[in-house]
C-alpha cells in the first residue's frame, strides 16, 4: 500500500517540477513538432497483438491525413509483459519525441513485477477506447437474462471463468458480484480459447471475456450474452444491457490510450491531444473500434492520468484482498 | 455430394494465379520459419500478419495457413540433421531422426519425413472435409477435467521415454516438473520463483529449454568428443555410396504407422490446446509400444520418425476444426489466424462456414494444394540441406550456436530466455554424458503445468470432489482409453518382442 502511494506522490511531484522546467527552456518552447525530428514510436508487445494493431492503426491514420509532419519510426520492443517497451519510453524522460500506446498490462505489469515505472509516471495524452468484457452463459442454459443470472447466483453456488487472475477478467466479475450481492468461484484459464472451451463443454456456469473473439458463438446462439461492463454497448451486442443499466456500475476498464515519456514538454502533450481529437473523428478509427469491439471512451490529458490511477488503485485493492499481490 | 461441390467451389477459388502465388510464398516462408530453431510458426505468422492488411482476405488466409502447416515440414530438418528441434512439435522427431542421420541415413530420413508430413497433412485435410461438423462436437466436449485426464495420458508417454535407466529418467522428469512450477500461479495470481522479474511472469517457456538441452547439449558433446578436429562432417556421417532415396522397405514397414499417426494426430489436434506437440509425442510412444522392435527406437528406427511427423502435420490440420467451426484457436498459431479473421471484420464461429463459404472452402481446398507444394519443395530442397552436414564441424558448430540464440531471442525478445537456453545447453551436455533423459525433462515441463492447472480448475469447479471425472461422458471415455492402453500396450509389446526374438532365433 505504502509503496504504491509513494509512487503516486512522486509522480505528482515530478509533474509539479516539470511545468516550470518546460517554460524555462526556450529551445523546447519552439515549434512542436520539429519536422526534422523522427518520432520514436514504441510498441511494448510483439506484432499481431491488440496493442500492435492499435498503434499501427493510429500511425496509418496519421500518415493518411498528414497529421504529423516528421518521420515516424515504429518499433516493437516486446518483453516482460510490456515492461521492456514502457521501460524504454520511461528512459526517454523529458523528450517529446517518444510515444507509446497502452493496454491492460500497462496497469497490471507494475503490480506483478518490480518495474521502475508506474502508469501515472508517464505524460498522459489520451484515453481513446476501453476494452470491456461481456458476461456470457452457455446457449443451452436456462438463464435468459442478467436478472435471472443474479437471482440464480444468489441461490446457487456458481463458477465464472476468465483469463488469468491479475487481470480485468477477475476484477470485473468480483466488483460486479459485490455490487449485485452474489458470490461465485472464479476459475482462471490461460487464454480466451481455453475458457470458451470450458464453457461450451458445460464445465463452468459462465465466463467473462472480450466480445470480439466470441461474437460468432453469440450470433449462432451457442453462447448467450447477459451484461456488458463498458459504458455503452457496442453495436454488435445490441440489446445487451451494461452493468450501469442494471444498476451495478463498476467503473473499471482496460485502458487503450496514448502516452509520452515522463515530463514531456507541455507543447508536445498539447499537440498530441489536439491531434488525437482529429484521429478519433476519422472513419478509419470508427472501423477499428467496431472491428475490435472496443468501447469508444475518450479522455484527454490529466483526466487520463486520473483514470489510470483509479484503475490501478481499484485493481490493487481487489487483488490485495484476495492475496494475489502484496 | 454437397461436400464435393463445396470442395470444387473451393478449388476454383484457390486455383487463380495470384492465389497460387500467395500459397507458394506462404509454403516457402513456412519452411524457413520452421527450419530456424525457436522461431516457430506463431512468431512467423505474427510478423507477417501486418503485410496482409491490404491483401484480398481469401489469398491472405491461404498464405497465412500455408505458413502455419508449412512450418511443420521445415521444423524436422534441423531435428534430423542437428538434433535441434525447429519448433516444439518436432521435438519427438529428434528421437529417431537424428540417430538415423548419424547412421548415415540422413537422405532417406529427410525424404521420409517429407512424405510422412504430406500423408499426415493430407489425411488431416480429408478428415476436415468430411468430418468437420462431427469433430466440432469433440472440441466442444473438452473441459478442464478432460484436459487433466489427457495430460495424464500424456504422462504414459513419459513412462516410455524414461526407458531402461529409470532412476536417471525419473530425476530428469522431476527437474522438468520443477521448472514447470515457475511463473505466476494461474489460480491465485501469486508469483512462484519469479524473483520480481517481469520476464518470468509467464513461466519458463519450453522452447529455449528444448533447444538448449537437445541442440546445444549435443553440440557441446560433439566438441567434447573432439568432433571439431575432423576434416568434414560432424556427428552425422554422409557418404556418397549410401542411398539418398528411402528403400521400398522404409515405405512398406511404416505404412500403418503413417495411418495411425495421421488419425491420432488429427484427433488430438481437434482438441483445442492439446496441439501438435502432444500429438507427436503420443504418436511416438504409441508406435514404440506397438512395434515388434521397441528396442530399436531411439537408435534410428524409421517408424520412430514417421509417427511423430505424420501426427504433427495431421494435428495442425485438425486444429483448423475448432477454428473454423467454433472460432476457438487451439494453439498460438491458430490464435494469430483468428486475429487475422477478426481484422478483416469476419466473425469466426459456428455460422462461419455457412456465411463465408468461399473463404472456408477456399482455405480447405488450398490446404490440399499447399501440402503438394510443400512435398515438392521439401524433395527439391533436401539435397541442399544435406550439404549442411558436409560443412566442417568447427565451422558448423558456432553457426548452430548463433542460429539457436537468434531463434530463441526472436520469439519473446527475452534475455532471460537466452540465458536459460545456454544454461540448458550445459545441463544437456552433462545429461548426455551421464545418461539422463532430456526428453523426459522437456515432456514433464510441457505436461506438468498443463496437468496442474487443469486439476486445480477441475477441483474449483467440482468443489474438491473427484466424482466429476465419472460424471462427464467425455472423461469416462478418456479413462477407459487410458486404462486400455495401460493394460494392452505392455501385453502387445511382450507378444511383439517375443515374436522378434523368435525371428532372430530362427534366422
Amino acid at each position: 500500500m505504502t509503496n504504491f502511494d509513494t509512487t503516486l506522490r512522486l509522480g505528482a511531484m515530478t509533474l509539479a517540477l516539470a511545468a516550470p522546467l518546460a517554460v524555462a527552456t526556450p529551445a523546447i518552447a519552439q515549434e512542436y513538432p520539429d519536422p526534422g525530428q523522427t518520432l520514436d514510436w514504441t510498441i511494448a508487445f510483439g506484432p499481431g497483438g491488440g496493442n500492435d494493431i492499435m498503434a499501427r492503426t493510429i500511425v496509418d491514420i496519421l500518415n493518411t491525413y498528414d497529421l504529423y509532419p516528421g518521420d515516424i519510426a515504429v518499433e516493437n520492443r516486446a518483453g516482460g509483459s510490456g515492461a521492456v517497451g514502457w521501460g524504454y519510453l520511461f528512459g526517454q524522460s523529458g523528450s517529446g519525441y517518444g510515444i507509446s500506446t497502452t493496454s491492460g498490462s500497462f496497469v497490471t505489469t507494475p503490480l506483478q513485477a518490480d518495474t521502475p515505472w508506474e502508469p501515472a509516471d508517464f505524460t498522459p495524452v489520451a484515453l481513446l477506447a476501453t476494452d470491456d468484457l461481456v458476461l456470457v452463459v452457455n446457449g443451452s442454459s436456462e438463464i435468459q437474462n442478467i436478472d435471472e443470472f443474479i437471482a440464480y447466483a444468489q441461490a446457487n453456488p456458481i463458477t465464472i471463468a476468465g483469463t488469468g487472475t491479475v487481470n480485468v477478467d477477475f476484477i470485473v466479475p468480483t466488483l460486479f458480484a459485490q455490487a449485485a450481492g452474489f458470490e461465485f468461484e472464479y476459475v482462471s484459464f490461460n487464454s480466451m480459447a481455453d475458457q470458451t472451451t470450458a464453457l461450451l463443454s458445460e464445465s463452468v456456469d459462465a465466463m467473462v471475456g472480450n466480445p470480439g473473439e466470441i461474437l460468432g458463438l453469440i450470433d449462432s446462439g451457442d453462447l448467450r450474452a447477459l451484461v456488458y461492463s463498458g459504458a455503452s454497448t457496442p453495436a454488435a451486442l445490441e440489446g445487451v444491457p451494461t452493468m450501469g443499466d442494471v444498476g451495478h456500475d463498476i467503473g473499471v476498464s482496460m485502458p487503450r490510450g496514448l502516452i509520452l515519456p515522463p515530463d514531456a514538454p507541455a507543447e508536445a502533450q498539447q499537440f498530441w491531444i489536439e491531434t488525437m481529437q482529429r484521429v478519433v473523428e476519422t472513419p478509419e478509427w470508427a472501423a477499428y473500434i467496431e472491428n475490435n469491439t472496443l468501447t469508444p471512451t475518450v479522455l484527454y490529458g490529466e483526466e487520463f492520468r486520473t483514470f489510470l490511477s483509479n484503475t490501478q488503485n481499484g485493481f490493487a485493492e481487489v487483488l490485495r484482498s484476495v492475496g494475489a499481490i502484496q | 455430394m454437397d461436400i464435393f461441390s463445396d470442395l470444387v467451389m473451393g478449388l476454383s477459388i484457390a486455383i487463380t494465379p495470384i492465389n497460387l502465388l500467395y500459397l507458394l510464398i506462404g509454403a516457402m516462408v513456412g519452411m524457413i520459419v520452421g527450419v530456424i530453431p525457436g522461431f516457430g510458426p506463431s512468431a512467423g505468422l505474427a510478423i507477417l500478419l501486418p503485410i496482409t492488411f491490404g491483401m484480398d482476405p481469401v489469398g491472405a488466409i491461404m498464405m497465412l495457413a500455408a505458413i502455419y502447416y508449412g512450418s511443420m515440414y521445415g521444423g524436422t530438418i534441423t531435428s534430423i540433421l542437428l538434433n535441434t528441434p525447429g519448433e516444439s512439435a518436432t521435438v519427438a522427431s529428434t528421437f529417431d531422426g537424428y540417430p538415423l542421420a548419424k547412421n548415415g541415413r540422413a537422405g532417406p530420413a529427410l525424404v521420409m519425413q517429407a512424405v510422412a508430413s504430406f500423408v499426415g497433412g493430407t489425411v488431416g485435410v480429408i478428415l476436415i472435409t468430411i468430418l468437420a461438423p462431427m469433430f466440432s462436437q469433440v472440441s466442444r466436449s473438452f473441459g478442464p477435467p478432460e484436459y487433466f485426464l489427457l495430460a495424464m495420458m500424456g504422462m504414459l508417454t513419459l513412462l516410455v521415454m524414461i526407458g531402461s535407466n529409470w532412476k536417471l529418467g525419473v530425476i530428469s522428469a522431476l527437474i522438468g516438473f520443477a521448472l514447470g512450477t515457475v511463473g505466476v500461479d494461474l489460480e491465485t495470481g501469486q508469483g512462484r520463483y519469479t524473483f520480481g522479474s517481469a520476464e518470468l511472469i509467464g513461466g519458463i517457456y519450453f522452447i529455449p529449454i528444448a533447444i538448449g538441452l537437445f541442440g546445444l547439449g549435443e553440440l557441446f558433446y560433439a566438441f567434447y568428443s573432439g568432433m571439431h578436429r575432423h576434416g568434414s562432417g560432424g556427428l552425422v556421417q554422409y557418404s556418397k555410396e549410401q542411398r539418398f532415396w528411402p528403400t521400398a522397405e522404409d515405405y512398406i514397414s511404416t505404412r500403418w504407422t503413417m495411418l495411425r499417426g495421421s488419425v491420432l494426430g488429427f484427433v488430438v489436434g481437434v482438441i483445442p490446446g492439446a496441439g501438435a506437440t502432444i500429438a507427436s509425442l503420443m504418436a511416438y510412444s504409441t508406435e514404440r509400444s506397438l512395434s515388434k522392435h521397441p528396442e530399436r527406437f531411439g537408435k534410428g528406427e524409421m517408424a520412430g520418425l514417421v509417427a511423430p511427423e505424420t501426427a504433427n502435420n495431421a494435428a495442425s490440420s485438425g486444429a483448423m476444426i475448432p477454428l473454423l467451426t467454433l472460432g476457438i484457436p487451439g494453439s498460438a498459431s491458430t490464435a494469430v489466424l483468428l486475429a487475422a479473421f477478426l481484422l478483416w471484420g469476419l466473425r469466426p464461429g459456428p455460422l462461419f462456414m455457412e456465411q463465408n463459404p468461399e473463404m472456408a472452402w477456399g482455405l480447405i481446398a488450398s490446404m490440399y494444394l499447399g501440402n503438394m507444394v510443400l512435398l515438392a519443395i521439401s524433395i527439391f530442397a533436401i539435397p541442399l540441406f544435406v550439404q549442411i552436414i558436409k560443412v566442417p564441424y568447427r565451422i558448423l558448430g558456432p553457426c548452430i550456436v548463433v542460429i539457436c540464440a537468434l531463434g530463441t531471442f526472436t520469439v519473446h525478445a527475452s534475455f532471460i530466455e537466452l540465458y536459460l537456453m545456454f544454461a540448458a545447453g550445459i545441463v544437456g551436455f552433462f545429461m548426455r554424458l551421464y545418461g539422463f533423459s532430456p526428453a523426459a525433462l522437456v515432456l514433464a515441463l510441457v505436461l506438468g503445468p498443463l496437468a496442474e492447472e487443469a486439476l486445480r480448475q477441475t477441483m474449483t469447479i467440482s468443489r474438491g470432489s473427484f466424482g466429476i471425472f465419472l460424471d462427464r461422458p467425455a472423461s469416462v471415455w478418456i479413462i477407459c482409453v487410458t486404462a486400455a492402453l495401460l493394460v494392452l500396450l505392455p501385453l502387445l509389446g511382450r507378444i511383439g518382442s517375443g515374436a522378434g526374438k523368435a525371428e532372430k532365433a530362427g534366422g
